[in-house]
């Protein structure tokens, strides 16, 4: 039995590195300090029973396990032959692996696209338009007094967020309220367990919907000194229940509000009454509350960033934090999905300039989200072949990007047979990324934070690195090998031109 | 004149920014066969994708016939000369031109006329998303020139417009004028959300019905008629908005009264 200390959690993210992680017979039998997410795929999830063993070549419709050698040259012959490869994936990979795929990307001269595609790439986008004022989480949890969560629901979505970060946590400057928050939950549940019971008893009629707004007056708690919660969403989620306000809103009017936000905080006087159903009145106490507060934190999440603006909707809150920043200290960020998306954008950002949608090729990276982003590409039907690793778009992509995507060879690289990896016409075994071997991550605030290896893989199955590279030797060798043939080729045709003329000389000397 | 011809259907992207009246111009055929082209990551030339013809008409100097959807970057930089598509155009069509002329007859792909400075696009067909508006991350939109569109326009037109007319006979997407600084976008019909948000300047004519107004738009006064530019200008009477106040901005959306009963009640601060 042996005992892991300070594990980082590979799947959300948090990235949280306080696991305690227990192995017996190269098992996870035990688990500490990890929420739910978390336990599920660490002490079960890893071990299941669809785990991919060998990798598998697609033959008259079916997969039939080969050697490796033979399915990297067939990957590697498919990805030289296609004229517009795309390499897609890489949010559930090591940095080190993902250094190799722009590498893999450059020499094929194809699209490569990562996660934050259909995430937060909106955010990067806008990032880029307007700039970030932002700050780690560590600064947030000692420091922040006022927290907006807004578009997301990091209960669900990031368990540990509010716990480790943000209102639930003892920071060094702001105490923690996690009394007031769990008995503020404790009585919503008591609330819906006695609905729930007198609607067994046929005694239940549903309270009235209100008929001008569904938006509650803010409460007065907003503006008390100390850590305060708000969260602004389209539906209220257990995330919404815990916090001090919950500011509703019509669903894709976020813009909107934002704007009249910025109006408020800039004193402007706004001519209308409400924006996407919410008074404005009630707008005007939340600018209080934000104006006044000492350190402020805005999370925000695919709400908005999948919502109507898309990018433009991320641009306006940081327009709006940008403007809170001349009245007091307020910072943004983004509440990433995956738990090494933001890696994925550094490294690619580190390597090409670019962050996602990158296009190699004209032997340059190029850049355009909307252009090179892959479901822009798959919809137009551009691409001629993909290599998906780690990222399962066969259950998340539209019906008409998954359709394209099918018409021409897929490679997969899962660890387990998922349903991309159904699909695959070359399907590799993968290790699980920070459970059978280490690498470096990023968090959603963008600190790198080093993985661990807790466990040792099933044997013959490689690691997304040690894969790559292979595939990419092979391809560098397919194609050297291809060059030889072709100046071969044009050797023997000048030669042959050589002694057509030689001839043709020859027989005008004999005539003449 | 040049005329090409697509030698079969593209089904990956062509990059072909040579196909421009400033570099065909004192070309021999032959050379212009042998302008490089890429088709998806292989290395081309003109001729192994497109069939050439010369004749001696001088205007316009190129006609492309046939589907040039996945064409991208025609007529990239061009300053002088003229372009007929007879058929759809790729995407970036007309990026970056500073003189001449692109006629689309069919659909233009987004990026059509992104970060143009002067000369003139006319499309009948409708047009992508991004028409006139710069590429990403830039702050510097259309400078000058004229687009005029027969058919609808997708999201985000004329983004950090700078100067230059834009018209649009149909319907336009969300963010119409974003952030643009000067200039004049008309469209005729009717008008999606987010109108002229984050504007600090410049005018927008919508003579249709609008879906919504941005809360940050304050009314200025009625006006019974707008110029729209120096040619032509529209009957109202149309409610004058300021905006966009969490900009700080003063630019003008001029919205048709008459179409748009839903606005009466701005009235009521004037």
């Amino acid at each position: 039995m042996t005992e892991f200390k300070s594990v980082v959690c590979p799947i959300c993210g948090c990235l949280c590195d306080d696991l305690e992680i227990t192995v017996e017979n190269n098992e996870i039998v035990k688990m500490k300090n990890g929420c739910a997410v978390c336990e599920a795929k660490m002490v079960y999830g890893y071990k299941s029973e669809e785990r991919i063993l060998k990798p598998m070549i697609r033959k008259d419709g079916k997969l039939v396990p080969v050697t490796m050698d033979e399915a990297i040259h067939k990957a590697a012959q498919i990805l030289v032959d296609a004229k517009y490869p795309l390499l897609y994936g890489w949010s559930s990979s090591t940095n080190e692996a993902q250094r190799i795929g722009v590498e893999l990307a450059e020499e094929l001269g194809s699209t490569l696209d990562n996660c934050a595609s259909i995430c937060h790439g909106p955010s990067v986008m806008a990032t880029q338009e307007i700039g970030i004022p932002t700050a780690t989480l560590g600064q947030i949890r000692h420091r922040a007094d006022l927290i907006v969560y807004w578009a997301c629901n990091p209960w669900t979505s990031h368990p540990r967020h509010v716990e480790r970060y943000t209102a639930f946590t003892e920071g060094r400057f702001e105490k923690s309220e996690w009394k007031n928050y769990m008995l503020k939950l404790k009585g919503e549940t008591g609330k819906k367990k006695i609905e729930a019971a007198s609607k067994r008893l046929g005694q239940y009629s549903p309270p009235p919907r209100p008929q001008v707004c569904m938006v509650d007056a803010p409460p007065k708690s907003i503006q008390k000194m100390g850590r305060k919660m708000i969260v602004v969403d389209v539906r209220k989620t257990k995330t919404a229940e815990a916090a001090d306000y919950f500011l509703q809103v019509e669903p894709n009017k976020d813009y909107e509000i934002f704007s009249a936000l910025r109006c408020l905080v800039n004193d402007q006087e706004l001519d209308i009454d409400k924006v996407g159903g919410v008074p404005v009145d009630y707008l005007k106490d939340v600018a209080d509350a934000m104006i006044n507060c000492e350190f402020g934190a805005i999370f925000f999440g695919l709400g908005l960033t999948q919502s109507l603006g898309r990018f433009r909707n991320i641009e306006v809150a940081i327009a709006l934090t940008r403007d809170l920043n001349r009245r007091t200290k307020f910072v943004i960020s983004p509440m990433r999905g995956h738990f090494n998306v933001t890696g994925a954008n550094i490294v690619f950002a580190w390597q090409t300039g670019y962050p996602y949608a990158i296009d190699f090729s004209q032997g340059y990276p190029q850049y355009n989200p909307g252009e090179f982003t892959i479901n822009d590409l798959l919809r137009r039907g551009d691409n001629d072949a993909t290599l998906v690793i780690s990222s399962d778009p066969g259950a998340h992509f539209p019906k008409s990007s998954m359709q394209n995507m099918m018409k021409h060879p897929l490679i997969t690289i899962n660890p387990d047979m998922n349903a991309i990896s159904r699909l695959g016409d070359v399907v590799f075994p993968a290790q699980w990324c920070g459970i059978e071997y280490s690498g470096t991550a990023y968090r959603m605030d963008s600190v790198p934070i080093p993985l661990k290896k807790v466990v040792e893989p099933p044997p013959g199955i490689l690691n997304d690195q040690e894969l790559l590279e292979r595939i990419l030797n092979e391809v560098r060798a397919i194609k050297a090998q291809k060059t030889e043939v072709q100046t071969k080729v044009k050797g023997e045709v000048r030669s042959a031109a050589k002694t057509v003329k030689k001839t043709a000389k020859r027989t005008k000397r004999k005539v003449a | 004149m040049i005329t090409l011809t697509p030698l079969r259907n593209f089904d990956v992207p062509v990059h072909a920014s040579c196909i421009n009246p400033d570099e065909f111009k004192s070309k021999t055929l032959k050379e212009i066969a042998e302008l490089p082209v890429t088709e998806g990551n292989r290395n081309l030339t003109l001729s192994d994708l497109f069939k050439i013809e010369q004749d001696k008409t001088e205007t316009p100097s190129i006609t492309l016939n046939g589907d040039f959807k996945k064409v991208k970057r025609v007529g990239q930089g061009m300053k002088t000369g003229e372009i007929i598509i007879n058929g759809n155009a790729g995407m970036h069509t007309g990026e970056r031109m500073a003189g001449g002329k692109i006629v689309i007859n069919g659909n233009a792909d987004s990026w059509t006329g992104s970060e143009m400075k002067a000369g003139t696009i006319e499309i009948h067909g409708d047009a992508g998303d991004y028409l006139a508006s710069p590429y990403r991350g830039s702050g510097t939109g259309v400078k000058g020139g004229y687009i005029i569109v027969d058919g609808s326009v997708g999201n985000e037109v004329g983004c950090y417009l700078k100067g230059g007319v834009i018209k649009i006979k149909g319907n336009a997407g969300i963010f119409l004028g974003y952030h643009m600084t000067d200039g004049a976008i008309y469209v005729e019909k009717q008008c999606s959300s987010r109108t002229g948000a984050a504007m600090t300047g410049g005018k927008i004519i919508l003579a249709g019905t609008v879906t919504e107004l941005m809360p940050s738009f304050t009314i200025d006064s009625i006006k019974p008629k707008v110029k729209v530019d120096a040619t032509q200008s529209v009957a109202g009477p149309f409610y004058v908005f300021l905006g966009d106040l969490a900009d700080h901005g003063t630019g003008k959306l001029f919205v048709s009264k008459t179409n748009n009963p839903q606005l009466a009640f701005y009235e009521k601060y004037l």
